[in-house]
Formats: C-alpha cells, sequence, structure tokens
C-alpha cells in the first residue's frame, strides 16, 4: 500500500473526534433546530394576525373605560348598547377581556391574562432552577423544582380553559362573535388554541421526565441533560407566550 | 449479563458560578418589563400609531433576549449556536413589521 493517508486521531484536531459541533450534545442542538421551526410557525400565526388586525378599523376612539365599581350584569350587552362594539371596529382588549375568576360582574381590563403570563413566567423560573440543581446532580432538588413547574403549567391550562370557557360563554366562536370582526374570536382561538396544546405537551414531557427523575434515571446515567433539554422547550413555549401575549392583548 | 452502569461524558459549555442569582434577577426584570407593558398599554389607549406598536415589540424583544439569554442558556453557549438561532429571527421581525403596514395597506384599500 504505497499511498495511505493518515487521519489524525490526536483529539487536539478538528478530526481528532471526540468534539460536537457547538460543543453542545445531538439532543441539545436538535431540540434547538426544532425549536426555531416552531418559533417560525407561530411567527407565521403571529404575522397573520398582525396582517387580518391592522386591515380592519382601530377600536374607535371612546374606549378609555375607567374601572367602575360595579357593572351591569351583561357587561357585553350594555358595552353592545353602548355601540362599544361596532362589527367592523376591531375591539379593544381591555374591554373584552376584563373578567376574573370568581369575581363577576367587575371590570378587571387585562387582569386575568397578568396573571397567566405570571404564571408562566415563574414556572420557567422553577424550571431553570431544576436545571441548575441538575447540574450539581441534586436529584430530590430536580425532582420538587420540577414539580412545581408542572403544576404552574397546569395551573395555565387551567386558566387558558376558563378564558376559553367565559369567552365562549359570552359568543365567541370561530365563525364569529359581538366583539368586533369574525377574525378576532377565530384568530383568538387558533392562535391561543394551538399554544395551549404546546404547554399541553411541554406539561405531558415534563411528567415523564419528573418520574424519570424520581426514578433514578440520570443519577444513573450520570448527568441531568434530558431536564435540560426538556427545559428548553418549556421556556420556548413561555417565549411564545410573551409573544402572543404582546400581540393579542396589547398591541 | 452484567449490566454496565456508565456515566456518559457529555459535552457542554460551563454555566456561570453565580447561575441561581442571574436567574432569580431575571425572573424580576421580567416581572417588571410586564408589568411596565402593562401600564404603557394603559397610559396609551387613545394612542394609535406604528410608534406605539413598536415599542411593545421591542419591549416584547428584549423580554425574549433575557429568557432566551438566561433561561435557556443562551449567552453562555458558544456564539455559532446564537447565531443561528438569532439570525433566522431577525427575518421574522422584519416580516412582521412588513405585514403590519401590508394590513394598513389593505385597509386604506377597504374602508
Amino acid at each position: 500500500m504505497a499511498n495511505t493517508t493518515n487521519l489524525s486521531t490526536d483529539k487536539k484536531t478538528a478530526w481528532g473526534g471526540g468534539k460536537s459541533p457547538f460543543s453542545v450534545s445531538y439532543g441539545k442542538l436538535m431540540m434547538w433546530i426544532f425549536l426555531l421551526s416552531d418559533a417560525f410557525t407561530f411567527s407565521s400565526l403571529l404575522i397573520a394576525y398582525g396582517f387580518i388586525r391592522y386591515s380592519f378599523p382601530s377600536p374607535m376612539e371612546n374606549t378609555i373605560v375607567k374601572p367602575l365599581s360595579h357593572v351591569a350584569e351583561h357587561f357585553t350587552e350594555a358595552m353592545n348598547k353602548a355601540g362599544l362594539f361596532v362589527q367592523n371596529h376591531w375591539p379593544a382588549p381591555e374591554l373584552v377581556f376584563n373578567h376574573f375568576p370568581f369575581i363577576h360582574g367587575i371590570h378587571l381590563p387585562l387582569f386575568f391574562v397578568s396573571l397567566m403570563t405570571f404564571i408562566l413566567i415563574f414556572s420557567s423560573v422553577t424550571m431553570v432552577l431544576a436545571v441548575e440543581a441538575g447540574h450539581r446532580m441534586q436529584k430530590k432538588e430536580v425532582a420538587n423544582y420540577m414539580l412545581l413547574t408542572i403544576i404552574g403549567g397546569a395551573a395555565f391550562l387551567g386558566c387558558q380553559a376558563w378564558e376559553w370557557t367565559t369567552f365562549i360563554g359570552e359568543g365567541a366562536r370561530l365563525y364569529g362573535n359581538p366583539f368586533g370582526p369574525r377574525s378576532f374570536a377565530a384568530l383568538f382561538f387558533i392562535v391561543t388554541g394551538f399554544h395551549g396544546f404546546h404547554v399541553f405537551s411541554g406539561v405531558v414531557l415534563n411528567v415523564i421526565i419528573y418520574l424519570n427523575v424520581l426514578n433514578g434515571t440520570y443519577e444513573k446515567r450520570g448527568h441531568y441533560e434530558m431536564v435540560e433539554k426538556v427545559g428548553l422547550y418549556w421556556h420556548f413555549v413561555d417565549l411564545v407566550w410573551v409573544f402572543v401575549f404582546t400581540f393579542f392583548y396589547l398591541i | 449479563m452484567e449490566h454496565m452502569d456508565h456515566t456518559e461524558h457529555l459535552e457542554h459549555t460551563e454555566t456561570p458560578a453565580d447561575m441561581k442569582s442571574k436567574i432569580w434577577n431575571t425572573f424580576w426584570i421580567l416581572l417588571g418589563l410586564t408589568i411596565v407593558d402593562i401600564a404603557l398599554y394603559f397610559a396609551l389607549l387613545s394612542t394609535h400609531s406604528m410608534l406605539k406598536n413598536a415599542l411593545f415589540i421591542v419591549l416584547g424583544v428584549v423580554k425574549a433576549w433575557y429568557i432566551v439569554g438566561i433561561f435557556m442558556h443562551m449567552k453562555f453557549e458558544r456564539k455559532v449556536l446564537m447565531y443561528m438561532i438569532i439570525l433566522p429571527m431577525i427575518f421574522v421581525v422584519f416580516f412582521i413589521a412588513l405585514m403590519l403596514i401590508e394590513g394598513d395597506f389593505t385597509y386604506l384599500l377597504r374602508w
């Protein structure tokens, strides 16, 4: 054999082996790439929202509503009578989303969605604390923080379910709603539903990983990277909510 | 059959020592930014301008930076990974702005 190429097996060179691209493991890199693709999907929905929203007249001028101490039993009908929900004007979010569980009839604009945002951000914090505990191989701490994250996620889902129920109860459907253009409620259900589906799958994944943590799977493996990967997904879900919240309720 | 328990060696980037305090700091920053968001919304209720929307989008992007950078550990990863994720998203922000403007034009066309 006259000509043999000698591939260096010295670990210090690029072809020496033992190095992963970007210095992250395969699973983590793939999770990042998946999140990028999912970000595109959500972006396309939000872009569609932006376009449709701006093709309708803005919420009407006299939408400055001062908080009322007591509001009529049928708030929607009262607002309709006052001419504040006109079918070709995009509705003002603070007039539509002004309810709160167990507090009936009081005008609390955007209170509930703020609570939902806080719940999701807090569950993100507990998730990253679980990851951090995983770096120190503290099984019990990881398990506790993961449990808190699961509870936070479940709480968010419950809140979203309540929001949907109330909204549907006030007459919102995919084909129309009493507040404004038909796309308003349709877009709301599609985007929050798609996001809620991601939260749900995130909670399911978290439960599976939580049970694995309790079982000691990752102690045996020697690292808690699976917690990190699932944490990436959970933070992505929180990130999307930040933008959904910004676009649907603020813009 | 003997089951060999082996610990895998994984390639990973180092986490800073004060990670826990960074995490809680980020939480307070995110909470503060959300409160600013809502306060701004009610303060600017009567204005309808692209500038107001740009402000909310900027606030959202700042929050996103903290979530992606600290919670998702991006700030401590290799720069090239950061670029791989961030650069495509710039196109998305651009696209969102374009579609908001397109919506405006469609509105002028219709109404």
